[in-house]
């Protein structure tokens, strides 16, 4: 039944959108070239960066406060990790609970002490990510869903510490849009692309804001310089 | 409280400006978001050249519709989505209520959606036997309330947080006793987790449809359209086919500008593209993924040479800096869209018989389309709609004859002048002190303000005295 009203709800507004304004005959090169040339402005059309190198731009905006909830710190290698995560715990006096992620570069490292497969729905239990990107323009990370990335471990934790690789760092969205691009070319998107700039917030009680409205209260982002 | 219909415009303008708080409430909000977006807007010099790049991607779109659907629809089936069709809102949610019965859902969680309320959704599982949880915070207060939306972004800015208390602890299982802000949010972070975790259905919006990929694209700053999408085995996204955009790349211009115009912020902080169900391996996400392309007036729209219109990326911009919606607020409108964009929309939803007389609520000050991010003239799609309206005869019998009376008067000079001046003279018999607390035929200014005393004589007649002056001095 709903088949056929939705095979005659399509008929319809096919019909409809062609007597007002037909193209589906129109040859797909021509609309595709005019769409690329409406791109060829974004270079006069985004914000300026607050370095011309990415990594610093990114941590710029990071320090100067314009990423909500999130603070930033740079490590030489990715062995540094988890003594980085301890002093986290010790900054936010949480119990040394972790959730990592199931990467081997991540699950290979010395968590001396401290528990990596912790509950991420208890409130004091840190959610540990390796980010796909970083996007210096937004301070945002990306993550990828896979069969090692749960994105609820993204949204469950009240805190989240993302690890993005210095190597992955973009300087604006258009050139996350332009690798997006290249990964279905080879058929391989991602059931989600999840761009992540800051916690979950929200100003919905008398336009105040809060942090940590169903997600992460607060954000960790470590760039890890040899990677 | 009882949704208000667009019909009653009247009634609903002066119920609410009978409320004693509802100005200061609306305000509050709006002010903000006003100082907020200027602040962006001064920080981004490039934004002109946004706001022409925004309104190219969608004016390329819309042009291209037909194609882009094509494409949207191929891809997206590609990617393993259920794609459906519906012409109207009606349908549209029969749509979606039938998928959720097929897979005997009692619990449907749903991120924020205008068209899901558009298309008459929340009232379709209100009605059914499904419990629907709304998971964006203002959606759970109205829904708590059983209020309509009172804006597109901020729903439940006509609620107070004294409101917010009183809904919490008569509904929430283990609610604050607190009246911080931060301890209600908390409180409802506790109430909906599990109702994430535990639900049938997940339902979502889309800010753009991309058509090179067939994914659909959310945008939050709570995080809630992952939470409610990825749980539950089933996602089902509603869009209207105007959502449509080439390729993530032409999303990109238009994020720019969306959250820059809606709250001041510069990116929000979720931003999601949904690509289809699960893939094999994935350690979560829903199984199966259905999307429903909905039309609801759009394809008429598009007909009736009002395409400019389906640029709208619901920023709410226009709202939050009109003179109208601040003394008023959104639910006097009757519609689920209020404000500037509202006015011109509701005609094409519902229609322009029903909804004429919110198509007068304007001063014509132009500045929804001042900060309007896709350059939409709404100023000037409101005279075309009030230019329909007369000719189809649907303004009151009253004021047709008191705008043809004027017309006779105006196409006259020297009766004009003469009335003009009879005019005066009545103003100032009851002038006091500067101001016109009433008149005769004046109640509807005189009700909520004064009137300021005119000048001694008209127009025309200072106007020549000025001309002779000049003329005798030179």
């Amino acid at each position: 039944m709903n088949k056929h009203i939705s095979e005659q709800s399509r008929a319809k507004i096919f019909s409809a959108i062609n007597a007002a304004a037909p193209t589906l005959t129109m040859d797909a090169k021509t609309i595709q070239q005019e769409a690329l040339e409406i791109l060829k402005e974004s270079e006069f059309a985004r914000p300026k960066l607050l370095s011309e190198d990415a990594t610093q731009a990114l941590m710029l905006r990071i320090e100067a406060g314009l990423v909500i909830g999130t603070s930033g710190e740079k490590l030489i290698t990715l062995d540094d990790l988890p003594n980085a995560v301890k002093q986290f715990f010790s900054k936010h006096s949480l119990p040394q609970a972790l959730k990592v992620q199931g990467i081997e570069q991540l699950q290979k490292l010395n968590w001396a002490g401290i528990s990596t497969d912790s509950d991420i729905q208890q409130d004091n239990t840190v959610g540990l990510c390796w980010a796909e990107y970083g996007v210096a323009e937004t301070g945002s990370f990306v993550v990828h869903s896979s069969a090692e990335m749960p994105i609820l471990l993204n949204f469950l934790p009240l805190y989240l510490i993302a690890v993005i690789p210095k190597s992955k760092i973009l300087h604006y969205m258009d050139d996350y849009a332009l690798i997006a691009n290249e990964i279905a070319k080879k058929g391989e998107t991602p059931r989600n692309m999840c761009l992540i700039s800051g916690v979950s917030g929200t100003t919905d009680i008398e336009g105040v804001l809060v942090q940590g409205a169903h997600g992460p209260e607060v954000l960790h982002i470590i760039i890890i310089e040899d990677q | 409280m009882q949704a208000n219909k667009p019909e009653d415009f009247y009634q609903n303008v002066s119920k609410a400006l009978a409320q004693p708080d509802l100005k200061k409430i609306i305000r509050r909000t709006t002010d903000k978001a006003e100082a907020k977006r200027a602040e962006a807007i001064a920080n981004f010099p490039e934004f002109d050249n946004a706001r022409s790049q925004g309104q190219k991607v969608k004016d390329h779109t819309i042009k291209y519709m037909e194609h882009y659907l094509a494409e949207f629809e191929k891809n997206a089936l590609a990617q393993g989505t259920i794609v459906h069709w519906a012409s109207t809102g009606e349908e549209a949610s029969k749509i979606v209520l039938d998928i959720c019965r097929q897979h005997k859902a009692k619990k449907v969680t749903r991120s924020k959606s205008m068209l899901g309320e558009e298309i008459g959704l929340t009232h379709a599982f209100d009605n059914s036997e499904m419990e629907r949880i709304e998971t964006d915070l203002a959606e759970h207060i109205i829904q708590l309330a059983g209020d309509p939306p009172s804006h597109i972004v901020w729903p439940a800015m006509h609620r107070s947080r004294e409101d917010v208390v009183k809904l919490f602890r008569e509904f929430h299982a283990d609610p604050t006793y607190s009246e911080e802000i931060t301890d209600l949010v908390r409180s409802a972070r506790r109430d909906l987790r599990t109702k994430f975790l535990t639900s049938d259905i997940g339902i979502s919006g889309s800010n753009f449809l991309l058509a090179d990929s067939g994914s659909s694209c959310t945008v939050t700053n709570e995080g809630n359209a992952e939470l409610t999408i990825t749980p539950p085995k089933v996602h089902i996204v509603t869009a209207g086919i105007e959502k449509l955009v080439p390729s993530m790349a032409h999303a990109v211009p238009l994020l720019r500008l969306l959250t820059r115009s809606a709250t001041g912020a510069e990116i929000t902080q979720y931003i999601t593209f949904h690509n289809g169900p699960k893939r094999p391996n994935d350690a979560d996400g829903p199984q199966e993924c259905h999307i429903v392309l909905v039309d609801n007036g759009r394809t008429k729209m598009l007909a009736e040479g009002m395409e400019e219109m389906l640029r709208c990326i619901r920023c709410g911009a226009c709202m939050n800096h009109c003179v109208v919606y601040k003394h008023i607020g959104g639910h006097a409108y009757g519609s689920v869209y209020p404000g500037p964009m509202g006015s011109v929309l509701t005609p094409h939803l519902n229609s322009l018989e029903v909804a004429n007389k919110q198509t007068h609520a304007c001063t014509m000050n132009g500045r929804c389309e001042d900060v309007c991010p896709v350059n939409i003239p709404l100023p000037k799609l409101l005279r075309s709609l009030r230019a329909q309206s007369w000719q189809k005869k649907y303004e009151p019998l009253l004021n047709r004859f008191v705008v043809q009376s004027f017309a006779a008067m105006a196409k006259r000079p020297r009766l004009f002048q003469l009335l003009s001046s009879c005019g005066v003279i009545v103003m100032k018999v009851f002038s006091r002190k500067g101001w016109i607390k009433t008149m005769p035929f004046t109640s509807g200014w005189t009700r909520n303000r004064d009137l300021i005393e005119p000048e001694s004589t008209t127009f025309m007649h200072q106007y020549k005295k000025m001309k002779k002056t000049k003329n005798g001095g030179a």
